[in-house]
């Protein structure tokens, strides 16, 4: 394995991206992912706050930290992981980690890895999703993407401009990637106007340094209010409105997240007044 | 790779996808660093890169551009007497971790809340459980 370090987007050609390294090091040694060639993007990707623009290679902790950062997702950044991770983390990085369903973890041939069953929708999944989780039951685990997806945020790649929502898909037969980003494309930017209010309230299996059980993020702008929820579908999950909560499909053992979410979107709205 | 530890700079060879923590521990015989999940998630193998601090067990070694500062780089630090007073140790494997995160922490904050202690030490798992003279130890380093 080689590990280059282009300064530039025109040096980048290929091989596996790395920043912060804290999801890509574990998959890497876990066999999930390989690759001949890593690529430390740190010198490529922008990093701190300029406006409302953000560079993907600002870390959780330093948005945590920056009163100009909108609160779901300042919120959203203080109760993700730990305070080593968030040191570590790239917000680029964030948006693109994999789940946390054990099944996909320790490789069992699930969908997801090109097999034919989800092992989860059968099995052990007290922590998996509650939406479109007919195909994969997996539960997206990123407090910052369901806090920039209630701020309408938008991703700057190497590539294109794009809503923040188109990042993602629901993964199907015919193609079972979760996000659309294109071989060889890399977040830079990530741009979010500031909101009137915003809130992102987390449950978790105890008081820090969890994954979220139920994330809820809700942003009130002159348009309206949009709420998006963490850790209840494969992807970051945009709900129509509050009402939406009861169109969840739950599994016989994740019903109890329905009532979470129902209840956290009821206290993030009074919050937002 | 070069690698600045301590203050002091190291030649060190070990192939791409070696770990901080494994070369600090193998190549260079710092095995006050410890590797207990070696998958980011206890906090045993925290060290400072520039004075932040981050996981060596998932850091690449060959990332690392900072210096780097290990628990044997703050053995004269007045947190390591305080944890021995506060008796913030019991089986100890947790405890160089706990005292580098610690370390950052007042450093950035000399005389930290219990909140701030608490957030700020979060990711450092004591399987004893002695958080609470952790806290203590903190709250009361510089006595």
């Amino acid at each position: 394995m080689e590990l280059l370090r282009p300064s530039s987007v025109d040096e980048l050609d290929g091989g596996l991206f790395i920043h912060g390294g804290t999801e890509v090091v574990p998959l890497l040694r876990d066999g999930i992912v390989r690759a001949e060639t890593l690529v430390d993007v740190r010198g490529v990707v922008p990093r701190g706050v300029t406006g409302g623009r953000i560079g993907a290679g600002t870390t959780l902790a330093e948005l945590e930290a920056d009163a100009r950062v909108p609160d779901a997702l300042r919120e959203a950044c203080r109760l993700a992981a730990s305070p080593q991770l968030r040191n570590m983390s790239s917000l680029g990085g964030n948006l693109l980690q994999s789940t946390r369903c054990w099944y996909w973890r320790l490789k069992f041939p699930c969908r997801l890895h090109d097999g034919e069953r989800c092992h989860a929708a059968d099995g052990e999944h007290r922590e998996h999703a509650i939406f479109g989780n007919d195909y994969c039951a997996s539960a997206h685990p990123s407090d910052v993407a369901a806090a920039l997806l209630a701020l309408d945020g938008r991703v700057r790649t190497t590539r294109r401009e794009i809503a923040l929502a188109e990042l993602y898909r629901l993964p199907d037969e015919a193609d079972r990637r979760m996000t659309t980003l294109e071989p060889g494309e890399l977040i830079l930017e990530v741009e979010v106007q500031p909101p009137a209010a915003s809130t992102y309230l987390k449950a978790m299996d105890r008081k820090r340094w969890s994954f979220p059980q139920v994330g809820v993020a809700a942003a009130r702008t002159g348009g309206g209010t949009r709420i998006a929820l963490a850790g209840v579908a494969p992807v970051p999950w945009l709900l129509d409105g509050p009402e939406d909560v009861e169109r969840a499909t739950p599994l016989p053992r994740t019903a109890w997240k329905v009532d979470v979410a129902r209840a956290l979107v009821r206290r993030a709205l009074a919050e937002l007044g | 790779m070069k690698l600045v530890i301590n203050g002091d700079e190291h030649e060190v060879d070990a192939p791409v996808g070696a770990s901080l923590a494994a070369v600090l521990r193998e190549r260079l015989g710092l095995t006050g660093t410890k590797i207990a999940c070696n998958e980011g998630h206890c906090g045993a193998c925290t060290v400072m890169i520039d004075g932040v601090p981050v996981l060596s067990c998932i850091t690449l070694a060959h990332s690392v551009e900072g210096e780097v500062t290990t628990i044997e780089g703050l053995r004269d630090h007045p947190l390591v007497d305080a944890f021995v007073r506060a008796d913030a140790v019991q089986c100890g494997f947790c405890t160089p971790g706990q005292v580098v995160s610690a370390a950052a922490l007042v450093a950035a904050r000399p005389t930290p809340t219990e909140e701030e202690i608490r957030h700020a030490m979060a990711g450092n798992i004591c399987r004893c459980g002695t958080y609470p003279k952790i806290e203590e130890a903190i709250l009361h380093w510089r006595d």
